[in-house]
């Protein structure tokens, strides 16, 4: 290695010397990026955030105040949020099987409205609410569920769910819809998937088609079809695992995912998931790369390693120090297996 | 405290020196990554010049091992417009490399999916100067091999970086660089129709 190492090597600090790399230099070099840097957007300050949001707050408590007074709406006849309610931003909702509540106005059983960018819907027992995302899904809101609208634009979609159930269906470029719950988001890569969030904002994602990324508190799951995980607020987003693993295998990553680990290696969660993981819970392996250190990351390689097919390009030594790039090249190479959803 | 004021004192001096020197960042190419990514955080503009002259190159061969060079330049400033936007959201700044290149590896992968697909042949000569066809055609056998070794060898040998400078601007091990660069120029012969025996 030290021999090698201090050979002449034109292709890696241009020492000694190599015609064809510098043939393909010269060839290539016009390609090279040489532009200046051009003026970044505005940034806007937390302090400029705090107080917009408050001028925002305040004027729109103001409107409420004036359209309460001024016009008091009869009891189900006019509603708010309906299609003639304003030129404002919003996606349009069906109601079926109940009553729902969007903006403190009831939308009986089959009646339609447009929620509203900073609006909540919420659906009574029983009710399902139907909303259309813009040009590329719905999400259909089940039962005693509540949902706010919180941005819709081209760059972004962004929903809010704070108690309840959904079943969301989107087709489009990876990252464009968002849906935030009180622990974590769940960022949608181009898919379909059920979403539950208890009243203590415990959050589970169930991915029925492509994939999606449940991120909080500096993490990431990436979890495709097939897969489901669980954040709560005190860790953010837990292991992924598939949604027909055995109940021992599951129990073996929840506990992994609490914390527990004491008493060594023979009796750790760990060492049951490395244990019995298979070739169909390469995705569970794949996520505790970066979950664990040391011998336990190289317990988790060594399995996946014999399960999964790994690229030549991508290095031990990098899998080991999680490099980014290598686990996203692994990743990225067993992805076609994964994401085999209708 | 006294590490922040030293660093608010970087940044301020940042500011000056850009101020005098026509906004070249002399005084940035000293202090770390970290550094600069902590004053840029504060707001300082011109220690996000500093990242900019660093890391632009290593942007552009991620972008560029994608998108056509006649649009990665403008992706390469989307990117640049995002990390100013998002980068007060960085908890770890010794992160920044691995973070900037997933940044544009996604930005890349989304303007493919939304625009031309890459393999119009013609599209990688709509750039000033206009390369030649000859270098058209290597740029997309680059583009044919895996994508760890195609940045990296856009970085050697598009962007002139050497391979020390890639393991420092990637975060990737040197080996991994050295590795990644044999085994890339290796198959790249082969797709050139030059491989060796």
């Amino acid at each position: 290695m030290s021999d090698d190492a201090n050979k002449p090597d034109y292709l890696w600090d241009r020492s000694g010397d190599d015609p064809e790399v510098a043939g393909l230099e010269q060839l290539l070099g016009g390609y090279a990026h040489q532009a200046p840097l051009r003026e970044p957007p505005p940034r806007r300050s937390r302090r400029n955030a705090v107080v917009l949001a408050s001028v925002v707050v305040l004027a729109a408590a103001a409107i409420l105040a004036f359209v309460m007074l001024r016009k008091p709406a009869p009891h189900g006849t006019q509603l708010a949020f309906g299609p003639d309610a304003g030129p404002s931003k919003g996606f349009a909702f069906a109601v079926t099987g109940g009553a729902a509540m969007c903006d403190g106005n009831q939308a009986h059983d089959g009646s339609k409205g447009v929620l509203r960018v900073g609006g909540w819907l919420e659906t009574e027992p029983g009710a399902v609410a139907d909303v259309q995302i813009a040009d590329i899904g719905d999400v259909k809101l089940k039962s005693s569920s509540r949902l706010r609208l919180v941005e819709t634009g081209p760059d972004q979609h962004r929903l809010e769910l704070q108690r309840g159930k959904l079943s969301a269906r989107v087709t489009a470029p990876p990252r464009l819809f968002v849906i935030d719950t009180p622990v974590a988001a769940a960022v949608d890569l181009g898919c379909a998937y059920d979403m539950e969030v208890d009243e203590g904002g415990r959050t589970h994602v169930r991915v029925t088609s492509g994939a999606v990324s449940l991120e909080g508190h500096g993490r990431t799951s990436w979890i495709p079809y097939g897969h489901e995980a669980t954040a709560d607020g005190g860790r953010g987003p837990g292991t992924p695992v598939r949604s027909d693993a055995p109940v021992a295998f599951r129990d073996a990553v929840a506990r992994f995912d609490a914390g527990e680990g004491a008493g060594g290696w023979s009796v750790s969660p760990l060492a049951n998931i490395v244990g019995d993981a298979g070739e169909r819970d390469a995705v569970t392996l794949w996520n505790l790369l970066t979950r664990t250190e040391g011998a336990d990351r190289e317990a988790v390689f060594r399995r996946l390693d014999e399960v999964a097919i790994r690229p030549e390009w991508v290095l031990e030594d990098d899998v080991l120090a999680a490099q980014p790039q290598a686990l996203e090249s692994w990743r990225e190479s067993l992805e076609g297996t994964w994401i085999v959803g209708p | 405290m006294h590490a922040f004021t030293v660093l608010a004192a970087v940044a301020t001096a940042l500011e000056v020196g850009a101020a005098v020197t026509h906004r070249r960042p002399v005084e940035s190419r000293d202090a770390t990554v970290a550094e600069l990514v902590i004053a840029v955080q504060g707001g300082s503009r011109i220690a996000f010049t500093g990242l900019y002259e660093r890391f632009h190159r290593v942007v552009h061969a991620v972008v560029l091992a994608r998108v056509h060079a006649g649009d990665a330049g403008d992706v390469v400033q989307d990117v640049f417009a995002d990390v100013w936007v998002k980068l007060p959201d960085l908890r770890e700044p010794a992160a920044f490399p691995g973070w900037i290149l997933a940044m544009a590896r996604n930005r890349a992968t989304d303007f493919v999916r939304r625009r031309r697909p890459i393999s119009d042949d013609t599209a990688d000569l709509a750039v000033a100067p206009p390369p030649t066809v000859e270098a058209a055609a290597a740029l997309r056998a680059i583009r044919t091999l895996p994508e760890t070794y195609r940045e990296t060898l856009i970085m050697r040998l598009v962007e002139g970086l050497s391979g020390p400078e890639i393991a420092e601007r990637t975060g990737m091990t040197p080996d991994s660089v050295r590795v990644h660069l044999h085994r890339g120029i290796k198959l790249l012969r082969e797709r050139l129709g030059g491989g060796e025996p």
